[in-house]
């Protein structure tokens, strides 16, 4: 099965990803070029073209029928957006393996040649995430977990659900980009989780620290070991991955960079002497590892373009206000609770420290609020719109309870505690890079925004900035350029 | 610095309202906005203590939260107020574990009213160094966390056990009471001089010290409250030997 088809368009090497047609597509050029709602996006590969054909990234190497790139598309920013499912679904008749019942629907029991039955994934970019509950790492979790609603039946279901033969719980979450990974790799200075005061985990093979920044509850500390998982997951895959494939699937991943590289609005994001932070040239070219300073801000400097176009300078005011702009932070875990003070009068920085990314240099897991109620996306808790599940977490006396939410916390997805049992991470997620955005909507753990303006809207609202309106389109155009 | 500051403000006692300068109460604390960096302050017995400025955690003093109560302890110190608030040093606050929905007071800045500027000092409020191969850690009230300091002294217990060839760390932890201004007593929990000495043996080792070279004991009877200098029997103290 060829996964990608290749074909040339004026601008230069566009992929069509999914075409019916198998003529060309089995090299993946240095540079790709891929257009996307409000630019183009660039795919990088460092070490050169990849030829996926056979390469175990591309190549159905599971049961299913699913490669890796089968969600983690090149024109995507290597996630996968709303649209490309939407346009899968109308171009397969769902007949494409990405709605493979296993995580491609709401619940594998439900019949699966129905388009409701796939509705988180048509509707919001999500994949179910089932999670063996308790974690197989923390027998004694400080909480217990009720089911209280569950839209997709699938958390009561005898099968899969939580007191089903699977016993796990399902959470549905959008796929991360495979790109620009040195980044999300590179561990803090210390060896220590400074938020907790703990050692980072560690590499099993090399023994050294790793950066517990990927995947939205950091369970898998390295590329290996999120490939097997991901392997034996979104892929059925029964019998493998060989050592061989497992080199070569981490290999490209971290070889491989994204971002805009030319923006309906801004133009040329590249080239000159413009913003030094843009491109995937410049994500290959700049080190990872370096915290948000004045000397070296997160997306470096903008000045350039505060004296260029009217859409030029509208961005270098966005960057200007994520980096400086002060709000009131409350009430979120892992950031006011780890002695910065709740409140802490800080800017977007706070979190979205680390040069480059947008990321944490610290493990990036906070309940930012968008999963736990009452700050959570969802306008309702447990109403006949509502599409996700709800979770009731009580926490036992004994423990620490969560630092603002308490010992009784109704959550769409606990995030992080679902790997540690630790009431305090109920509803932390990983903070994701900010990069490729324009290539990948909706926004989000839980694809509750479906544009940046949407995910804009969110902070103004937990966090009572009152930005106005050309604020907040500041804000989305910068975001988008990245 | 610590002793020597006590020492002075023993001999020159500004705030007659109460007797000597240790304070030591629970409230909610409170957040000042100001054109700089916000203040915390705490109010107790009819006035207002400050008790420092938002920073970050590579700062000695990691501020309260709201919706949480706060134990303060701390030395009156002579002197103007600061933000609106007699100075509180050295100070230690502890962040109450449960959630305290009353505690919410936020002040708008105000004219008159300012932040200090900014310095920074040792991380005196937790850690104590006495050598290269002596350390002591101190803890918040009922709470076993180690702040940057505390991590950051343990590397430096590491690579000097490493370079010099030491033989064992000792590693000695503590829990304490408070003896509170209204002449109560609060004592940590039972079992925890255990916890804190184990989970800085266990930090040893994951920083590459042997198992069997690390040696714990833990003093679980409290250190008995006094007053003044409570908060720094909440300790676990390290000896490269
Ligand atoms: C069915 C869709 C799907 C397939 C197929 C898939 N992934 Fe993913 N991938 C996801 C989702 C969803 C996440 C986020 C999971 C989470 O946060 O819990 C993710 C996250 C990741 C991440 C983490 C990125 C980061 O920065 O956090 C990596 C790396 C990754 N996938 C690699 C792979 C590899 C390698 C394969 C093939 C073996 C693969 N994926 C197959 C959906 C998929
Ligand atoms: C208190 C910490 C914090 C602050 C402050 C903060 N963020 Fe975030 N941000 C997060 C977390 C946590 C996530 C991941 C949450 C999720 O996916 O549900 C996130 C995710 C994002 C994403 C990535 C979305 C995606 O789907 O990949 C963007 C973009 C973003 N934030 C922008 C901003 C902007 C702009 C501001 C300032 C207005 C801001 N953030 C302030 C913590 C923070």
């Amino acid at each position: 099965m060829r996964f990608l088809v290749f074909c040339l368009v004026a601008l230069g090497a566009l992929w069509m990803a999914w075409a019916q047609d198998a003529r060309v597509g089995e090299l993946l050029p240095r540079e790709a070029t891929f257009e996307n709602p409000s630019g183009r996006l660039t795919v990088l590969n460092a070490d050169g073209p990849v030829a996926t054909k056979g390469h175990p990234f591309f190549e159905p190497v599971g049961t299913n029928g699913r490669a890796c790139v089968t969600c983690h598309q090149p024109a995507n920013a290597m996630s996968v957006s709303g649209d490309a499912i939407r346009e899968r679904w109308r171009a397969s008749g769902g007949k494409d393996p990405i709605f493979a019942a296993i995580d491609g629907s709401n619940n594998p029991s439900l019949p699966q040649d129905q388009e409701a039955s796939h509705s988180l994934l048509l509707k919001r970019g999500l994949f179910r995430i089932a999670l063996q509950w308790p974690p197989a790492r923390n027998a004694e979790p400080e909480f217990t977990i009720e089911v209280v609603s569950d839209p997709t039946g699938v958390n009561r279901d005898p099968r899969w659900g939580l007191t089903g033969v699977a016993h796990a719980v399902s959470v549905f979450r959008r796929p991360r980009p495979v790109a620009n990974l040195k980044y999300v790799l590179e561990p803090d200075s210390t060896p220590f989780n400074v938020k907790l005061g703990v050692l980072l985990d560690k590499d099993p093979e090399t023994g050294l620290p790793v950066s517990m920044n990927m995947m939205a509850d950091a369970r898998a500390g390295t590329l290996k070991i999120q490939a097997e998982d991901a392997y034996r997951t979104h892929l059925e895959g029964k019998k493998g991955l060989t050592p061989g494939e497992l080199a070569q699937i981490t290999a490209f991943e971290k070889q491989v960079y994204v971002a805009q590289t030319w923006d309906r609005g801004a133009k040329e994001l590249t080239g000159g002497d413009g913003p030094g932070a843009l491109g995937p040239a410049n994500l290959l070219k700049e080190q990872a590892g370096v915290l948000n300073s004045p000397a070296k801000p997160v997306f470096l400097s903008f000045a350039a373009w505060q004296k260029d176009t009217e859409f030029r300078q509208s961005v270098a005011r966005g960057n200007d206000i994520f980096l400086n702009r002060q709000f009131w932070v409350k009430n979120v875990g892992h950031i006011n609770s780890i002695g910065l003070g709740n409140p802490a009068k800080r800017s977007c920085a706070v979190c979205h420290n680390a040069v480059m990314s947008g990321m944490d240099r610290a493990p990036g897991w906070v309940d930012l609020g968008t999963t736990n109620y009452p700050t959570w996306t969802e306008p309702d808790v447990a109403s006949t719109t509502a599409e996700l599940p709800v979770f009731k977490v009580t926490c036992r006396a004994e423990a620490k309870p969560h630092p603002f939410l308490g010992r009784v916390i109704y959550t769409s997805d606990p995030g992080r505690a679902l790997i540690t049992g630790k009431c305090a991470d109920i509803g932390a997620i990983t903070m994701g890079q900010f990069r490729g955005l324009a290539a990948r909507a909706p926004y989000f753990v839980n694809g509750s925004a479906k544009t940046l303006m949407e995910l804009v809207d969110y902070y103004d609202r937990r966090f009572d900035m009152r930005l106005t309106g050309q604020e907040k389109q500041d804000l989305v155009n910068f975001l988008g350029v990245l | 610095m610590r002793i020597l500051l006590a020492g002075l403000l023993a001999v020159s006692p500004v705030w007659p309202q109460m007797a000597g300068s240790h304070r030591a109460f629970v409230v909610c604390p409170e957040i000042r906005d100001t054109k700089t960096s916000p203040c915390w302050l705490a109010e107790y017995s009819g006035e207002t203590y400050f008790l420092g400025i938002q920073g970050g955690v590579a700062e000695d003093f990691y501020p309260p939260q709201l919706e949480h109560q706060v134990l303060v302890e701390g030395e009156v110190v002579a002197g103007p107020r600061v933000c609106g608030g007699i100075p509180l040093k050295p100070v230690k606050v502890s962040v109450m574990q449960e959630i305290d929905a009353s505690c919410h007071t936020m002040l708008p800045a105000q004219d008159g009213i300012e932040a200090p500027p900014r310095v920074r000092v040792a991380p005196d409020s937790w850690v104590k160094t006495e050598g290269p191969g002596l350390s002591t850690l101190y803890f918040d009230f009922d709470n076993d966390f180690l702040s940057l300091h505390a991590s950051g002294a343990l590397i430096q217990a590491v690579a000097y056990f490493k370079k010099s060839g030491a033989a064992r760390i000792e590693v000695a932890g503590y829990r304490g009471a408070t003896l509170l201004s209204s002449g109560a007593t609060l004592t940590e929990k039972a079992g925890l001089a255990r916890v804190r000495a184990e989970k800085v043996a266990e930090t040893l080792v994951g920083l590459g010290v042997p198992r069997a070279a690390v040696s714990v004991q833990a003093v679980d009877n409290p250190v008995p409250a006094k007053g003044a200098g409570d908060a720094w029997n909440r300790r676990v103290v390290v000896s490269v030997k």
